[in-house]
């Protein structure tokens, strides 16, 4: 290469040489230097790299932590904010039954005015109440979807139905226009579709004064099913850009002076956008100031085949008539007087109906084939109705069920999950009132609430047949519920039948002596539970709440035994009347 | 293997046989760079046997000899430009114990990559050290050259012996025993 263009022998000076290698040798040592710096410099890199590292992870598992604290504390708040609004809601709803027992009797019509504002003011507590009590499930994590059949016709004609029946909102127009497209039945859940569509029914009404509300449904496809949207849409005072932001915001409300007497907790929209997008939707509003609103919501629903379709369309025309018609239902339900009650209940709603005294026989003698309806009480001597539903669906497998619904007299939220669990579709607290008793029937066995108009109807039956009463053994009974078995019997039948409760609860109070003496506390609160249940059936309120007590307190102080006493005088009253 | 030891080879065939022998043994050498080497390179173990085979043909002394002279001039190389290494080692064993675990930590921070070998000590008595270099390479009498020099350096004589270690291959244990 190089050496071939130089001369052959080239001499190259000594001190050159020398000069070279200690140039060499100079470089050498340096990079070698660099080296060593570029080594200390990389190991303080990994040290502080995983200093860092640590850092991270410290402070990473800290605000783990404090999140988990946070939502901790926000559960805890949700709970409580659930509970308490539970408990409200049971002594809201006595205070309002107790207001309206006055108002039917009250002739002083400045009176009557008065006791309408208190009822008025009651209905708008519970508003807010179920608002909260919501909105806390929600929060809590408790809030469950339904999938059932929905008819969204039917639902939104109950829903103006019922929007549109009071005084102030009488002369307006509510429009309804369904699509063709809009399936006649979906797979959704009915309560709470119908709650947002009322809650911007309500909102249309609330927000204008005059001019007509639109409602409109139409569908578009979806790779679920359809895609259902919902508008409503008024003439009335509309929102400002600014308004719109907080509008689906917890506890936010648009001022103006048509609600300036604070209406609502300002939860609805909330509780509407929850529902919607937990049900994988989404919901809007269109809006202008002056002009008026219009509010969205576009959730994907499942249809349900044709056949299934057409045989629900079926029956809901029957229903008109009787759906419970010839439907056969076994009734599981162990007092003599509960089964007198459910026996002539079933009658009169022409069910046929079997017996099972208890949660043992109710298991022999189920059969998905032969019965169309189950009620099954909770607590019954051998089994009790909730063991006896699972070993039904046990034993039954993969077949299709009728609903079960079950009726308990204890506190509805107590067994409220153990029930769904072992497949209970619908729990009923005793007493229950007929008109109450057959609107679960139908709900059960067409999968759908029959409208409003018809509940309310039932309720009105219900209520009007409190109007006026006999004398005698039936003086003692519950103005309410009285008036709700008086349909069912005769004077001289319901007379029989309460004497037949005095003797068995007699009879019940003997063993009770004996339970005592036994110290026997499970004996003594299946037979309290028992009377407790008859006697709020028949509506013996003293002697169930005396039941009650003795149900709950433990053996060993005196207190239970001067209840079983009181217990005793009454009836020794009651048996006066023969 | 470290470029150091290829230079300190040359270094030391120019001393003892003059620049003009280490050109012409070197150009016939069959080497892959032509025997130009540079501390801070690596080069392949099989180029520095064949200079110390080319040497030992031109000179007529055994390459064992000759690897041995050059563990001696390595030793003296070391003393002389790593002075550090030898802060506070009062004598041979000492600095044998430390190859492992000091100096060949510090070789390791400014060439990750090379490959070193090893030497394991056990003092059996005070005056007795077993010593085992286990290396792939056939170096063993260049190991044996420094042991020497190292006793060299701190005026120690000692008897050395050395023998293959049985079941392991490439390592050979060195038993050094002062002499007073």
């Amino acid at each position: 290469m190089h050496d071939e263009a130089l001369p052959a022998k080239t001499e190259v000076s000594r001190r050159r040489y020398q000069r070279e290698q200690a140039a060499r040798a100079e470089a050498e040592k340096l990079l070698e230097q660099k080296s060593r710096e570029l080594y200390l410099a990389n190991e303080r890199l990994s040290a502080y790299s995983s200093e860092l590292e640590k850092a991270v992870r410290v402070r990473t598992e800290e605000l783990e932590e404090a999140l988990k604290q946070a939502e901790l504390a926000g559960r805890a708040k949700s709970r409580f904010l659930a509970t308490m609004s539970h408990e409200i809601r049971t002594p809201l709803g006595g205070m309002l039954g107790m207001i309206d027992l006055l108002e039917m009797d009250e002739t002083d019509t400045d009176k009557k005015e008065l006791l309408k504002f208190a009822a008025t003011a009651g209905a708008s507590l519970g508003r807010i109440v179920n608002d909260v009590l919501d909105f806390s499930k929600m929060e809590a994590g408790v809030f469950i979807l339904e999938k059932e059949n929905v008819d969204i016709r039917a639902l939104i004609e109950s829903v103006c139905a019922l929007a549109g029946s009071n005084e102030a909102t009488r002369h307006r127009n509510l429009n309804i226009e369904v699509s063709r497209d809009v399936p006649h039945i979906f797979l959704g859940d009915a309560t709470r579709i119908r709650q947002v569509i009322s809650n911007l029914v309500t909102n249309a009404l609330r927000y204008s004064t005059d001019g007509p509300i639109h409602i409109r449904a139409a569908a578009s496809q979806h790779p679920v099913g359809c895609l259902l949207r919902v508008e409503v849409e008024d003439a009335g005072i509309g929102i400002s850009e600014d308004g719109k932001k907080d509008l689906f915001k917890d506890f936010s409300q648009v001022s103006n002076s048509l609600t300036a007497a604070a209406q609502g907790t300002g939860l609805g929209l909330a509780i509407c956008k929850r529902i919607i997008e937990s049900s994988g939707g989404v919901v809007g509003v269109a809006s202008e100031v002056g002009v008026g609103s219009t509010f969205w919501f576009e959730v994907p629903v499942e249809t349900v085949g044709l056949a299934s379709a057409d045989a629900e369309g079926g029956e809901r025309d029957q229903r008109n008539g009787n759906i419970l018609d010839g439907k056969r239902v076994l009734i599981a339900e162990d007092n003599i007087i509960n089964q007198k009650l459910l026996l002539t209940y079933a009658d009169r709603l022409n069910l046929v109906a079997d017996l099972a005294e208890n949660g043992r026989i109710a298991v022999e003698m189920f059969d998905p084939k032969t019965y169309d309806l189950v009620l099954m009480d909770v607590a019954m001597p051998e089994m009790d109705g909730l063991e006896a539903t699972q070993r039904i669906r046990q034993k039954w497998g993969a077949f299709t069920y009728p609903p079960i619904i079950a009726l308990t007299a204890h506190l509805m939220d107590a067994i409220e999950e153990e029930a769904s669990v072992v497949g209970i579709d619908t729990i009923l607290s005793k007493p229950i009132p007929f008109a109450e008793l057959k609107f679960a029937l139908e709900v059960a066995s067409c999968g759908q609430a029959p409208s409003a108009d018809e509940a309310a109807e039932a309720a009105q039956d219900a209520v009007s047949a409190t109007e006026g009463q006999g004398g005698s053994i039936l003086d003692r009974m519950c103005d309410a519920t009285l008036g709700d078995i008086r349909e069912l019997f005769s004077e001289d039948k319901l007379i029989e039948l309460a004497h037949k409760y005095v003797d068995d609860c007699s009879k019940r109070c003997e063993r009770l002596e004996a339970q005592f003496d036994a110290g026997d506390a499970a004996a003594v609160r299946a037979e309290a539970h028992s009377i407790k249940g008859s006697s709020l059936m028949l509506g013996f309120n003293n002697i169930g709440e005396w039941a009650g007590l003795l149900e709950q307190t433990p053996l060993g102080d005196g207190e239970p035994r001067s209840w079983l006493n009181q217990i005793r005088s009454e009836l020794a009253v009651l048996r006066t009347f023969t | 293997m470290k470029g150091t030891i290829f230079v300190e080879l040359v270094n030391m065939a120019e001393e003892a046989f003059g620049e003009d022998v280490v050109d012409e043994v070197l150009e016939n050498a069959d080497l892959e760079n032509g025997g130009a080497f540079t501390t801070v390179g690596n080069y392949p173990c099989s180029e520095l046997i064949k200079i110390v085979v080319a040497f030992s043909e031109h000179s007529g002394i055994s390459a064992e000899k000759l690897q041995r002279m050059f563990g001696h001039w390595m030793m003296n190389h070391f003393v002389e430009n790593y002075a550090e290494f030898f802060e506070g080692k009062n004598d041979s064993f000492s600095l044998l114990e430390a190859v492992d675990g000091e100096i060949h930590v510090e070789v390791k921070k400014l060439y990750p990559d090379a490959e070193l070998p090893e030497f394991a000590t056990d003092r059996l008595s005070d005056d007795r050290l077993k010593l085992t270099y286990s290396s792939p390479r056939p170096l063993v009498e260049f190991c044996h050259g420094m042991v020497e020099a190292c006793l060299e350096r701190y005026d120690q004589k000692a008897q050395v012996d050395r023998c293959p270690v049985p079941h392991q291959e490439n390592a050979t244990d060195f038993d050094i025993r002062l002499e007073k």
